[in-house]
């Protein structure tokens, strides 16, 4: 394994949300990220809604976050729809800023 | 993996123009509240069909359009069939709409030509949307009412040259008789209905909200689709009984979307009471205190009643739902054309960063104030404070043409 999920997450954690103001992973969007020794990143992730019309250019903005890092070869990006994102997966400190 | 086609976004300075003529007919339409008379105003007058149709057709229809364009390919998942007929559109929309308020006010004859043109720019409108629509493979409950409104919009916009043609003479044919076909096909089918529908994908978008079932969107959907079939036939046939139970439905459906927003409200992750949030709220209020005015005329049949609630309909519901919204749409586009590319190499701004805080504000008290001070004055004949009503909606509205200009420009 080249990078580990920590690793992946802290890099695509760069990736803001330009509407709420937070990353994509204090939002809890994204759902599992992983890399084999050749430098082929996976990340599993979501959307807070279907009707994103930023839908292409965040999975773009992941992919640039994550190709930053050292001797990336290439990145899937799979977007899921289930589970259903809900504002319970974000971090606490985004809850708290959103009166959740 | 699911993939949802977004890259159909239409440029900005295709969608641009449709939001500044729209706030500057806004602003007018505030403007021309002082040429009223509150002792003596009445729907059958030809300037009460002015202000409506310069409000109308000049701010709401142009806004939505625009609106329309950008939402499309969202709501629909596939891009538009002919994005470019926009360029058409507008201007169009633009001549008509000054023609016929000019018609209504100075001359009759001017009527069929701005119906005319009105009548091509909304087919072009409601072709492009409708061929767009075809090219969806398997249709949910919002592109149904997409669907719906348009066809709606499509028998209005008839109904609506039938009228002005006999209105200037060119044929005999009875007005009153189309005109709740006309107002019921318009309002109630095609704003109202798009109203519904979009709603619910921009209000949970704004606000994270999720997990709520959108049963009450369908017999919402049904419900007015009904009353305005019901009330076109009662036109046609002269049944009053029909209008009645058309009426009688189009409230239900009402309160059973006003339901459903309430639901969204509550389970709403994001409490922030920003601009968009405030100006929901009270697009909202507006809309059931309209609700509670207009069964009220079907008790006291008093005109200054049914006249109070339309007002507060357009100025109170329509327009704050609209202005709430451009402050959550503008910034989008302007910062997915202008800030987009520069992610990830510069600081960007966030969407929140591009409305004007304090104008924003003062747009939304001096023409929430307006708006009530401008219904005492329809309910109590008062000219005074119809005056003092027209001046805080000219000031809040003269404040939204600078707030739409401010996030245009914004670098």
């Amino acid at each position: 394994m080249m990078y580990t999920k920590e690793e992946l997450f802290q890099a695509i954690s760069t990736v803001i949300d330009p509407e709420v103001g937070f990353n994509l992973v204090e939002m809890g969007l994204i759902y599992d990220a992983s890399s084999d020794d050749e430098g082929n990143v996976k990340v599993v992730m979501t959307l807070s809604t279907k009707a994103c019309p930023l839908h292409q250019m965040i999975l773009q903005w992941v992919k640039e976050a994550v190709e930053k890092l050292p001797n990336i070869k290439e990145v899937d990006i799979e977007v899921v729809w289930e589970p259903e994102w809900n504002i319970t997966m974000a971090d606490d400190n985004v809850k708290k800023a959103l009166g959740a | 993996m699911f993939k949802i086609s977004q890259d159909f976004a239409p440029p900005f300075k295709l969608i641009a123009p449709f939001f500044i003529i729209g706030s500057i007919f806004y602003f007018l339409s505030s403007l021309y509240l002082f040429s009223f008379d509150a002792e003596v105003l009445s729907f059958s007058s030809a300037k009460i069909l002015a202000f409506v149709h310069l409000f109308l057709l000049g701010c709401v229809m142009m806004i939505i359009f625009g609106a329309m364009a950008q939402l499309v390919p969202v709501v629909l998942e596939v891009g538009h069939f002919a994005v470019e007929l926009f360029y058409a559109i507008w201007p169009l929309l633009l001549i008509g709409t000054i023609l016929m308020v000019c018609g209504f006010l100075y001359s009759p004859a001017l009527l069929p030509f701005g119906g005319t043109i009105v009548l091509i720019s909304m087919m072009i409108f409601a072709s492009e949307i409708f061929l767009t629509i075809s090219k969806v493979k398997k249709l949910t409950v919002v592109m149904s009412s997409i669907l719906i409104s348009n066809t709606f919009l499509f028998f209005g916009v008839i109904f609506g040259l039938l009228m002005a043609l006999s209105y200037a003479g060119t044929i005999s044919i009875n007005i009153s008789a189309l005109l709740s076909a006309h107002i019921g096909s318009v309002l109630g089918g095609y704003i109202v209905i798009t109203i519904m529908g979009l709603s619910v994908v921009l209000i949970p978008m704004f606000t994270l909200s999720h997990s709520f079932s959108l049963k009450p969107l369908k017999i919402a959907i049904t419900l007015m689709s009904t009353a305005v079939i019901l009330l076109i036939l009662s036109s046609f046939f002269t049944i009053d009984f029909l209008a009645y139970v058309a009426y009688i439905l189009a409230i239900i459906s009402m309160l059973t979307y006003l339901y459903l927003i309430y639901v969204i409200y509550k389970t709403r992750p994001r409490k922030e009471n920003d601009i968009y949030a405030i100006s929901l709220m009270y697009a909202y209020i507006s809309m059931i205190v309209s609700l509670s005015m207009g069964a009220l005329y079907f008790i006291l049949h008093k005109e200054e009643i049914l006249l109070a609630s339309m007002w507060l309909f357009f100025f109170g519901f329509l327009a704050f739902l609209i202005t709430g919204h451009m402050y959550k749409i503008i910034p989008f586009l302007v910062w997915f054309e202008r800030f987009s590319p520069l992610v990830g190499k510069q600081k960007v701004p966030m969407l929140v960063d591009m409305v004007p805080p304090k104008s924003s504000q003062a747009q939304f008290v001096f023409c929430a104030v307006g708006v009530i001070l401008v219904t005492v004055a329809i309910l109590m004949k008062n000219n005074t404070f119809l005056d003092a009503g027209a001046s805080f909606l000219f000031i809040g509205t003269l404040a939204f043409v600078r707030n739409i200009f401010y996030m245009i420009n914004f670098k």
